[in-house]
Order: structure tokens, then sequence, then C-alpha cells
């Protein structure tokens, strides 16, 4: 009786922590990644605050939107080795840097969409040793399927972008699918970036029950207007695909 | 190719593993609903993440708030919406967006929104959006023909902004923005503006009006000369010792937002009235414009301080 009491008690701590491990690893997880230490006084002579706003913002309203835990990092943890390892089990991932559609590696005219992870402490912003490849992110993921995808940076919301597809997400607005990607088509400036991000989750979070859908939050953030451009050839654009009848919480069904 | 397929199901399988075994309690349940109400903290965020400002509502109902639901109604047919099957109204204190205002939706038949009319507390349209989607590719109006419609909806809705209208066509979302930028005493107003998106047969998608307070216009204003130098002071403060240069591209006067871009110490700090400030967009070179495309500076026109700025990355 001891023994099995003993054997039932061992078995029950394995189940917890096997639980615990499958639970913050494999839940319905979301990572948000900012860079910052680009654009610090040590590499800018300023420190731009935009990154950590935009990270406050994300993890907080990823979290509500029902995604969790919420990992990622601000900063130096924002690496290119713990992106590709995070990944595949997210559900959701959001990132805040530098992202443009450069050559692909056998050249023009395929593109191969990349951001840039955090240099770290004391470093600056370097493309060759800092991009993240579409290329690298898609073999990372294993062909698996993302829910929301946000890229907070510039061009990666244009058609030319291959990062959609680095996360299965096709360039089409009419998915029947739950996932959703969300870019910026040109050069944008960070606070209008914020006013549009604010302006999607206090829209998409704003209502009970998850009841709104985010082409609904896409759509009202991008009509309230006020967001300054860069020059004319800049305008403010940003761009979605996936289903316009997702409301955005974490799931496959 | 099995491989892949394999690996590919292992996602959703081993978080419904994680959810059967009942250990979600090990982290908290999921939200079930929406931050609004929000008063603890959230699931799998560590404390240091939250102070995240909220969104709270109250409902507002046809017959306690008729003057509201009157003025929807009438920019919805002004806009050329479709009426909904029901109508539903709340007040909104809007943390995120740092807004206060009246919202009115029209509901489908399953009670989902097809239009949203947003009004701030003088009753001023700020927004008004429909959410059906976007018509195909059969009709394409001009520039000028979506300038036509704009100018219609916004007769309509009582709104008359002044100026000359900017119409740019946008290829992402199809159709025609029409902008009609606000300036005071002779300054655009960054940012503000009573804007449209007109779809490609002509149909408005969209209405919105953005307009801040304005400081008073400094008793004396800081010639572009001296701005210049305030400028270049500031830049060559922060490019010395490192790999970077920068070309001031353009300045001019404009009415802008204090912000905290360039001041960690400001970062959520309550808004305050727009400033006359000079602006000045620069582009880095070297190190800088391998993450910086532009950097923009406000400078006091009244006193010379920098004021904050932004950055495109």
């Amino acid at each position: 009786m001891r023994r099995a009491k003993a054997l039932l008690v061992s078995v029950l701590i394995a189940v917890s922590a096997l639980g615990a491990t499958a639970q913050g690893a494999l839940a319905f997880r979301g990572d948000v990644w900012s860079n910052s230490d680009s654009f610090t006084a040590h590499c800018l002579g300023f420190t731009d605050t935009w990154p950590r706003q935009l990270y406050s913002l994300n993890t907080a309203q990823m979290a509500a939107l029902g995604y969790g835990p919420i990992g990622g990092a601000l900063g130096p943890g924002f690496t290119r080795s713990s992106f590709l390892s995070n990944v595949f089990y997210d559900w959701a991932v959001y990132a805040h840097t530098h992202g443009d559609n450069y050559w692909a590696a056998s050249g023009a005219p395929n593109v191969d969409s990349a951001i840039l992870q955090d240099p770290g402490t004391g470093n600056c912003s370097s493309f060759s040793r800092d991009a993240i490849r579409s290329s690298a992110i898609k073999s990372a993921t294993y062909g698996t399927f993302y829910n929301l995808v946000i890229m907070s940076t510039c061009k990666l919301g244009s058609s030319a972008s291959t990062m959609p597809g680095a996360f299965q997400i096709e360039k089409t607005k009419s998915s029947t699918d739950r996932k959703f990607y969300i870019g910026y088509a040109t050069l944008t400036y960070d606070s209008s970036q914020f006013r549009f991000e604010s302006a999607l989750w206090s829209y998409l979070n704003g209502a009970p029950s998850h009841q709104r859908t985010l082409y609904q939050a896409f759509t009202y953030a991008a009509s309230i207007g006020g967001y300054p451009v860069p020059d004319s050839a800049n305008p403010f654009q940003p761009n979605w695909w996936g289903n316009p009848n997702y409301n955005g919480t974490p799931g496959w069904m | 190719m099995s491989e892949v397929r394999t690996i590919a199901k292992a996602k959703p399988f081993l978080a419904v593993a994680a959810v059967v075994l009942g250990l979600a309690a090990t982290s908290g349940p999921l939200p079930a609903a929406g931050f609004t109400k929000q008063t603890s903290g959230l699931p799998g965020v560590p404390a240091s993440r939250l102070g995240q400002p909220t969104v709270t509502d109250t409902v507002l109902y046809a017959d306690d708030s008729p003057d509201v639901f009157a003025r929807a109604g009438a920019v919805r047919d002004a806009l050329g919406f479709p009426a909904g099957a029901a109508r539903s109204g709340r007040h909104v204190k809007d943390g995120l967006q740092d807004a206060e205002y009246d919202e009115v939706a029209d509901l489908g038949s399953a009670g989902q929104p097809i239009s949203l009319t947003q009004f701030d507390g003088r009753g001023r349209l700020v927004t008004a959006v429909r959410f059906d989607l976007p018509p195909g590719l059969s009709a394409k109006v001009t520039s000028d023909q979506a300038s036509k419609a704009a100018q219609g909806v916004l007769a309509r809705s009582g709104l008359t902004p002044s100026g000359k209208a900017h119409v740019e066509p946008n290829p992402v979302a199809g159709g025609w923005d029409v902008h009609w930028p606000r300036t005071e005493a002779g300054f655009p107003v960054r940012g503000d503006e009573t804007s449209l998106h007109v779809w490609q047969d002509g149909r408005v998608q969209s209405v919105a009006r953005v307009e801040h307070q304005l400081s008073p216009l400094p008793s004396k204003r800081l010639g572009q000369a001296d701005a210049h130098d305030v400028v270049t002071h500031q830049f060559d403060a922060w490019f010395a010792g490192r790999s970077s240069g920068y070309t001031v591209q353009n300045m001019d006067l404009q009415w802008v937002e204090p912000n905290a871009a360039f001041d960690p110490s400001k970062v959520g700090a309550a808004p305050t009235p727009y400033r006359l400030a000079w602006v000045a967009d620069a582009t880095p070179s070297g190190a800088a414009a391998e993450v910086i495309r532009q950097i923009t500076l406000y400078v006091d026109a009244g006193n010379g301080t920098v004021i904050g700025g932004d950055v495109v990355e």
C-alpha cells in the first residue's frame, strides 16, 4: 500500500512537471521582439524610445487577445538564434526592428526579406551579422501555421515581401484559415506605427468576448488618419493578408 | 515530405496535449474577454511589462442618448453606409489612443459591426468607417471623381475643411486617399487633417477628422538660420566620435506635439498642446544608416529647445 502510494505520488509529480513544461513551452505562445540596442545613445548618440513603447504595447495586448505565455525580448535577448529556436512554438509573432526586402542569395530579381536582430549591448547593427532572413524563418517553422504575425518594420507589408510566406500565410485577403499578417508597405515613422498599433489593439480588444475581427481592427486603425509621413513618396500604407473574418484569438479551429 | 508533415502537426498536437493534461492552472487560465475592465495582471506577462493604459466603456442607449444616435444615423446616411439591423452605442475612455469618445455601431443580422461612427465630447465627428470588404476591380473612378465624391460627402456631413485636397492613389487598399491637411496661422499642423478613403467605385469607405489643441504662437520666433544652428549642434553632439554622419534635407515651420522620442524620462507623460517648431528632416550616413533611414527633429520656434521628433527605422 505504501509502495502504491509512493508510486502514485511519483506519477503525479512527473505529470505535473511534464505539464508545466508543456504549458510553458507549447501553449498558445506568442513572441514579441523589439530591437532597442540599435537605437541607443551608444550607436546613435540618442536613445530612440519608440522600440520600448511598442514592445510594452504589444506584449500586453497580445496577452489580452489570449496568447500566453508571451515570450520574446526587448533588447539583447532578441537574437537570431533565440528568434529561430523559439518560432516553431509560437502561434503569434511580433517584431519591431529594421526590415526590408533584400535580394536573395540567388540574386535579383529574387527577394528574401529580412529583419535585423538586436545587435546586443554595446554593439551597433550590421546587416551581414544581424539579418534574419525570411528563408531562415521559414525553415525554422517546419511548415507549422501561425495565427497572427505583425512585422512592425518598414516595407514588409509590400507586395514584394516574402515574410508572410515564411509563416505559411499566403498573400491573399480571402483566406478562410485562422491567420492574419500585418506589415507596412512603405517607409514609416515610428510614431505612425505606434499610433496605428494602438488603434488596432484598442479596437480589437476593446469589446468583450473577442467579437471583433482583425480586419475590422485593421480597417479602423487605417481609417483614423493623422499619420505623418517621411515624404510624399512614402504615404502611410499598412497592409494585411489572411482571413477577413478572423478575430485573432489563438488556435487552429 | 512526410517528416515535414509530421512536424507540422506537432504544434497543434502539443498544444492540445497541454490543455488535455489539465495543467493550465500552472500559469492561470487564458483570458476569456478583452482587456476592458482589466484590473489585475495578464497571464504570462511579467509585471514589469504591465502598467499599460486600458480601454473602458459604458453602454449608451438610444433612449438615453438620442442626440448621439441621431448624429450617428445622419453621418451614416450622408456617407452612404448601409443601415444595420440594429445599433449599439457606448461611451469610451480609450487609454490606448488617449481619447474619449461616443461610438455608435450599425450591426448586421448576426450582430457583427458593419460600420462605426465616433464623436468627440463636443459632438463633432472623429471617425466613420464601414467594415465590408472593398469592391472588385470592375469600376475605377479617377482622381478628380474621387475628390468630388469626397467633397460631396463632407458637405452632407457638415464638415468643411479648407484648402486644396491632396489626392493620392492607395495601391495597397485600392482606390484613393483624399486629405485636407490642417493649417493654422499659415503653418501646417503635423498629422492633423480631414481625410477620406474612397473606394475605386467612388463610394466612401471612411472619414476621419484629426484636430489637436494648439499653444499660442510664440511672441518671438527663432529664425531659420538660428534654428539650423540648433539642429546641426544637436546632430553634431549625437554623432561625434561615431562612424556616422548626417545631411539635413529640409526644414520648415510646423505645429507639432512635443514627445518623448529622444527623452526616455518623458515616456508616458500626458500629451501637451502642439507648439510651433522648426521641423528638420535629416538622412544619416555611415553606421547609423544601417538601421535608420530618417531622423526628424523638432526645435521649439519660441525658445530653441529640442522638444521631440521622430525616426524612420
